[in-house]
């Protein structure tokens, strides 16, 4: 008798109690064991929903009507307890931040086995054993609070292979990871499905998970799977500007399509002009054996739309939380439009710098995304009729018409986050600060809104800190790399990112992008996006 | 995610207990002193109070944001109470006049008077030295026990495996909405909102604060739905739960839980015979009674 397949999805459907459309139709699908699946789709395309359907969430913790069966090694989930199938499909969530419940790294590992009941010996032996196969055993007694966003990643995927299951669900794994840690993340998949472990990813990051080779891609849209086949057939089956393909792959097809308008920023360089912020000699530490900032010096002017890249934790944030006045340098000095921050609150500093921060949920109050929006623009004291402008052209910006009098915290994650960048636009400083505004957001709309951003009048420099390093290619004139607290290099795109030894040294890995990039340079003479790229270059491809 | 209190291990002697051991003693000097308003006795307990802050070896610079806050409650209250005289009404029914200030002018024909009477004097002093000695003892839990063995310690002490460990979950959901809160602020703060600026009536003020409150409620709110499907994942509460850290009672433990509820036999039994009431000393009495 031959072995039942791993995972067998039959005609699934489901509606989420709270909403009146399906949110996955019809969904069939066999796989095979041994196999990376990539399941990839725009933001809202079901594929989260068909992750909780896989490992029971649904119907267990969200409610709503579901329909269909799924069969795992031949039984039928239904029928099963949530512990059973946690020992059959182990799960990784998005953000590894969501996921660790343990204050130290063995006992994070231990805490599934622990619920099912094992005894010690077993428990350590099992966890030891995970450890290894991850090549993590040096973190064993960490605490899990001071790891790497990508030894995090590692540790909440020991935790769950610890309890040794036969398909690995992974919801977006690379979306919080620098990009050297989100390639150890595919490569250790990848070694775990050539064991015989069966893995299903879900993510955005398609060409990221195309280097690894999965057997199959799947792409989903509108709740339905509208692709099943191996990835070479992708291209032929998926628009590029849904999701990001390999510039190999979308060269000659841009090269057929009627040249797109180039995105001109509304910023314009003036070298002459006063600088707009100075940092000089800046440290920063929260206690003094561990500096978080060291000796920083920067100028930034008008005109800079500077990249900020570097690994997890490298002290990005801490150093444009010094431009804001929301941190105050130990030693050094930050200037703000010639004025000491030391000097200046941050509400006087917010009308010259605009702040995005990184969680949308750390901001969203108001009963209406108009009211969240005319929020800083009326701590500000602009003028009613004003703020009604500003308001008006936020949401075209971030292409949230529409949407006026919803409330922004039952908006989806992706439009959150958008409503959070168009708060801070409403407040029409004169320099806009992001930081990681793609992540969690989908291809399309990342460009949509960050090209909008770009061109949008008003600002005189703009600085977004980000791990996706296209983004830079592509949006950036200049490029500032932090590592360990300090500014390792700062300079055109084409002068930071040209240096691969300099890459790596900062976990950073060239992209397809990238590459071609580089490749033109001679011909080029700057950086621009893959469409662009197809014109310019006629032989390519 | 959750986020631990700033635990280091340290060589004092708090430290160096089982945690359910230090956990029982912690909960019969809590409910010793809240059985006494004799500023002796009260005095007393403190003593042993600021022995384990002084042992505990944690420097100044560490505490001195909790120190200061709950320091600041403290005395604010204190005061309030002696200029007041409230409070300890139900405590004393006579009073004894030490001194008697008059303010020189009057508010709508009321002269502010300030009666110095023995009893306001000892009441709010007992309440000062109560209060101080049962938050210096608070202030050493997040220091002294490890955030890795909240859940067994709960679970030693005998409540069940899902109690024990929603417990550890709770006490370290306290620092994480501390750190949520902050980050809210900033977040805030960058949109040009400023706390000191929140004026007008009470109904007023709490509409002002909800760009703090409303984000970091509902940041708990998410935040504990990922916990539960974290935890869901991975099998929790479907039986007996292994847990993997052992503790084991030594010496020193067990003679800590003696010490712990000898103390509060000794308290009880002493406020069952009327021992530890409120007490004035008698020099401050003879005076005139003040009706």
């Amino acid at each position: 008798m031959a072995e039942p397949l791993p995972l067998v999805i039959e005609n699934l459907s489901f509606r989420y109690r709270s909403r009146s459309e399906l949110a996955i139709h019809n969904i069939s699908l066999e796989v095979q064991p041994g196999q990376v699946v990539m399941i990839a789709g725009a933001s809202g395309c079901g594929k989260t929903t068909l992750a909780r359907c896989i490992n029971g969430l649904i119907p267990r913790s969200y409610k709503g009507e579901l329909s269909g069966r799924i069969l795992m090694q031949g039984q039928e989930i239904e029928k099963l307890s949530l512990s059973r199938i946690s020992q059959m499909v182990g799960t990784v969530l998005q953000d590894p931040e969501r996921q660790i419940l343990g204050t130290r790294v063995l006992f994070e590992i231990a805490f599934g086995l622990e619920n099912l009941g094992f005894s010690r010996p077993e428990i350590i032996q099992r966890v030891e054993e995970a450890l290894a196969r991850l090549k993590i055993s040096h973190l064993k007694d960490r605490e899990t609070f001071n790891l790497s966003g990508g030894e995090k990643q590692k540790v909440a995927l020991a935790g769950v292979l610890a309890m040794h299951p036969s398909i690995l669900l992974l919801d977006e794994p690379l979306a919080s990871l620098d990009p050297a840690s989100a390639q150890e993340t595919l490569e250790t998949v990848r070694g775990l499905a050539d064991e015989g472990m069966t893995v299903l990813m879900v993510e955005h990051r398609v060409e990221d998970v195309l280097r690894i080779h999965p057997e199959r891609v799947l792409y989903m849209k509108e709740g339905e799977i509208r692709f099943d086949g191996p990835p070479e057939q992708l291209d032929e089956n998926v628009d590029y500007s849904e999701v990001k393909l390999p510039v190999s792959v979308v060269l000659p097809l841009a090269a057929q399509r009627v040249p797109t308008q180039p995105i001109v920023p509304a910023t314009i360089r003036q070298a002459q002009a006063a600088p707009l912020v100075q940092f000089e000699n800046v440290s920063f530490g929260y206690d003094v054996e561990r500096p978080v900032l060291q000796g920083v010096d920067l100028t930034i002017q008008r005109g800079d739309i500077i990249a900020v890249l570097g690994p997890n934790g490298a002290g990005k944030t801490t150093l444009v939380k010094h431009a804001i006045g929301l941190l105050k340098p130990k030693g050094g000095r930050v200037l703000v439009n010639g004025q000491d921050t030391h000097h200046l609150s941050v509400a006087e500093i917010a009308s010259i710098l605009g702040y995005v921060f990184q969680s949308p949920s750390h901001m969203l109050f108001a009963p209406t995304m108009a009211e969240e929006l005319a929020f800083g623009p009326k701590n500000l004291r602009h003028p009613p009729e004003q703020i009604e402008q500003e308001v008006q052209q936020a949401i075209e910006t971030v292409h949230l018409q529409g949407y006026e009098q919803t409330p922004p915290l039952s908006m989806s994650f992706g439009q959150q986050k958008r409503v959070s960048i168009a708060a801070v636009l409403a407040m029409r400083s004169r320099i806009l600060v992001m930081d990681e505004p793609t992540a969690g957001q989908d291809y399309k709309n990342y460009m949509n809104f960050m090209d909008a951003i770009l061109q949008m009048p008003g600002f005189e420099a703009i600085i977004f800190i980000t791990h996706d390093v296209d983004l830079a290619v592509i949006y950036a004139n200049r490029v500032l790399l932090v590592n360990g607290g300090r500014l390792v290099a700062d300079g055109s795109p084409a002068e930071v990112l040209g240096d691969m030894g300099r890459l790596h040294a900062n976990r950073l890995v060239p992209t397809s992008l990238l590459e071609a990039n580089l490749e033109y340079f001679p011909v080029t003479g700057k950086f621009m996006r893959v469409e662009e790229l197809a014109h310019q270059v006629p032989m390519a491809g | 995610m959750l986020v631990t209190w700033r635990y280091r291990e340290r060589k004092s002697l708090i430290q160096s207990f089982d945690p359910r051991a230090w956990l029982i003693f912690f909960l019969c000097f809590i409910a010793s002193t809240l059985m006494f308003w004799d500023f002796r006795f009260l005095l007393g307990l403190l003593a042993v109070a600021l022995f384990f802050i002084f042992t505990s070896g944690l420097r100044w610079r560490e505490m001195r944001r909790a120190w200061l806050f709950i320091g600041g409650f403290v005395i604010f209250f204190s005061v309030l109470t002696f200029l007041t005289g409230r409070g300890g009404m139900e405590l004393y029914t006579t009073e004894h006049l030490l001194a008697k200030y008059q303010a020189g002018f009057t508010i709508l024909g009321w002269r502010p008077t300030l009666l110095v009477t023995a009893e306001r004097l000892m009441f709010s002093l007992a309440m000062l030295v109560r209060v101080f000695s049962l938050a210096s003892m608070t202030i050493l839990i997040p220091y002294s026990l490890n955030p890795s063995l909240y859940g067994v310690a709960f679970r030693g002490l005998g409540l069940p495996d899902k109690i024990a460990y929603a417990m550890d979950l709770t006490m370290r959901f306290i620092p994480t909405y501390g750190r949520d809160f902050s980050l809210t602020m900033d977040a805030q703060r960058a949109r040009g909102y400023e706390m000191d600026k929140i004026r007008g009536g009470l109904l007023e003020q709490v509409r002002k604060l909800a760009p703090l409150i409303v984000p970091v409620t509902i940041h708990a709110l998410a935040g504990s739905e990922d916990i539960i499907d974290a935890m869901d994942l991975r099998a929790f509460g479907v039986g007996p739960r292994t847990w993997l850290q052992e503790l084991k009672y030594r010496r020193r433990d067990r003679i800590l839980i003696a010490c712990g509820v000898l103390l509060l036999l000794l308290s009880t039994s002493l406020s069952l015979f009327g021992v530890g009431k409120f007490w004035v000393p008698a020099f401050l009495t003879s005076g005139v009674p003040l009706l």
